[in-house]
């Protein structure tokens, strides 16, 4: 019971430092005037202007709020031990497992709350060209959110081993490069043999699949994630957090 | 309640400094045993590298012996048993500027595991009992280096410690503060609480401290006891200065 108040007050922390935060402001300009820019964009696709308005504006909500969410977990426990708060934080009976959790649960708090907010404005966009909210938008929401979740939660492990903020960035980035082309790895290893074929089943077992997160990807009615979705993102998201709490419950400051 | 607030026994520490032909490593601490006893103020002395800092992780669970135990009030300092009787105050602490004092406080209360009228009172009294309380009002970006002392020492008392862990807590302030932080650590010894302090000012130490432990490059050289220093000719000054030498 105690544990989980501490994780609720560094969670709560967590989110206010990040919503108060200049990056925050800065982020939200930037939303907007992409968002913008992707309603221009939907004026020239012509015919294809509802598409076009709602595939850009979500995909440009999705990188605004992965650029936030590996800044905030890149850099926040390197901050914390530079400017020494953590000796404050693990000089008291703070549980290593609730302090990571609480730091996690405030990054998707504020991730959350940027895609909400990032949603509300690219819907009141839509609605000023004419359009009402594009099939499957909750879901497609939802999806970015699941991707954040397991991203951010893989950025937290790897800030615990690398070297900078920046290193954490790239690898993290990669790994959500790559979690989208699973399937045409998946191909590439069926087509390979030996050491090459060995090598890309390897590393398809450390990359999580985030096309399964795409509900606009599936046509119709389809879009809904399937129950498989919510339980891989839990699976990698706990997975992560699981090898980052390793690493930290052995770490020294 | 164990007679001995803190014990190190045989503790070692080496730090492993990863590099790109292998790893180095640099013993902060060797061969270490010392006990703090229980509602005594004892001092930590030494030149820059003697261990200090080491001590002090080690005694908060911050870093982890390579050999040895330390035990805090007969646990382990990683355990929350050891740390919800200990208070630490780093060296130069930090605090968000943007909080206030009493926010700031109330999260590390939190993190103490206080809630409600408790944690309410708790920063109350912290607040009060540092002298904080006319600048309640203020942000933590208004604050002297001797109210950001203030800041740090209630924080480490929120939760009402048996054992208070200060690293360097007059580094750098002005008169009129070291005078305040020693009236306020006599009373809070007075109250019963050990105190455990690290500085590099002799006269600090030897105004305050019935106990003295001299650290020279990682290890313990002389313990001294308030009675020795002050039959001693040059007190606990000499002392220090042969110890190190």
């Amino acid at each position: 019971m105690k544990s989980a108040r501490v994780l609720l007050a560094v969670a709560g922390n967590s989110f206010y430092e990040s919503v108060r935060h200049r990056f925050f402001l800065l982020f939200a300009v930037f939303a907007f005037t992409a968002i913008y820019a992707s309603v221009l964009a939907g004026v020239m696709a012509v015919d294809q202007e509802a598409r076009v308005l709602a595939d850009f504006g979500l995909a440009l909500m999705e990188l605004t709020a992965l650029a936030y969410a590996l800044f905030t977990a890149s850099s926040v426990l390197l901050r914390e031990a530079e400017t020494k708060t953590i000796y404050l934080v693990f000089s008291r009976p703070v549980p290593r497992w609730a302090y990571l959790g609480g730091k996690l649960a405030g990054a998707l708090l504020t991730a959350a709350l940027m895609l909400l907010v990032m949603g509300g404005m690219h819907l009141a966009l839509l609605a000023l060209r004419g359009f009402g909210a594009p099939a499957c938008y909750g879901w497609a929401v939802l999806g970015s959110f699941l991707k954040l979740s397991v991203i951010t939660s893989a950025a937290f492990f790897v800030s615990l081993f690398s070297t900078s903020a920046v290193s954490t960035m790239v690898i993290s980035g990669v790994l959500w490069t790559a979690g989208h082309f699973v399937s045409e790895a998946r191909f590439l290893a069926d087509k390979a043999h030996g050491v090459s074929a060995a090598a890309l089943k390897g590393a398809m077992l450390l990359i999580p699949n985030l096309q399964l997160f795409n509900a606009r990807d599936a046509a119709g009615a389809a879009c809904a994630l399937p129950p498989a979705a919510f339980a891989a993102a839990a699976a990698w998201t706990l997975g992560a957090c699981l090898a980052a709490l390793w690493l930290l419950s052995r770490k020294e400051f | 309640m164990s007679a001995h607030a803190v014990s190190f026994s045989a503790v070692e520490k080496t730090y492993k400094r990863p590099g790109f032909l292998g790893a180095s490593y640099t013993t902060a601490v060797k061969d270490l045993s010392f006990e703090i006893p229980a509602g005594e103020i004892t001092g930590l002395l030494g030149l820059n590298g003697a261990g200090k800092t080491t001590i002090m992780k080690l005694l908060t669970g911050l870093i982890f012996p390579s050999a040895g135990k330390v035990k805090v009030f007969g646990h382990a300092p990683t355990e929350g048993a050891a740390k919800a009787r200990v208070g630490f105050l780093p060296e130069l602490p930090y605090f968000p500027p943007h909080l206030k004092p009493a926010e700031a406080l109330a999260y590390y209360g939190r993190l103490s595991g206080l809630a409600g009228p408790a944690l309410a009172q708790a920063v109350r009294a912290a607040m009060d009992r540092t002298g904080l309380e006319p600048h309640a009002g203020k942000r933590v970006s208004e604050f002297s280096k001797g109210m950001l002392q203030r800041l740090g020492l209630a924080q480490a008392l929120l939760h009402d410690p048996d054992l208070l862990v200060l690293d360097e807590p007059v580094s750098g302030l002005d008169p009129l503060a070291i005078h305040d932080i020693r009236g306020l650590l006599a009373g809070l010894n007075a109250e019963g609480r050990a105190v455990f302090l690290s500085s590099h000012s002799i006269s600090e130490v030897e105004k305050l401290c019935s106990r003295v432990l001299i650290m020279v490059k990682g290890r313990l050289a002389v313990v001294v006891k308030r009675a020795q220093w002050e039959a001693a000719p040059g007190g606990l000054e000499t002392i220090f200065v042969e110890a190190v030498r």
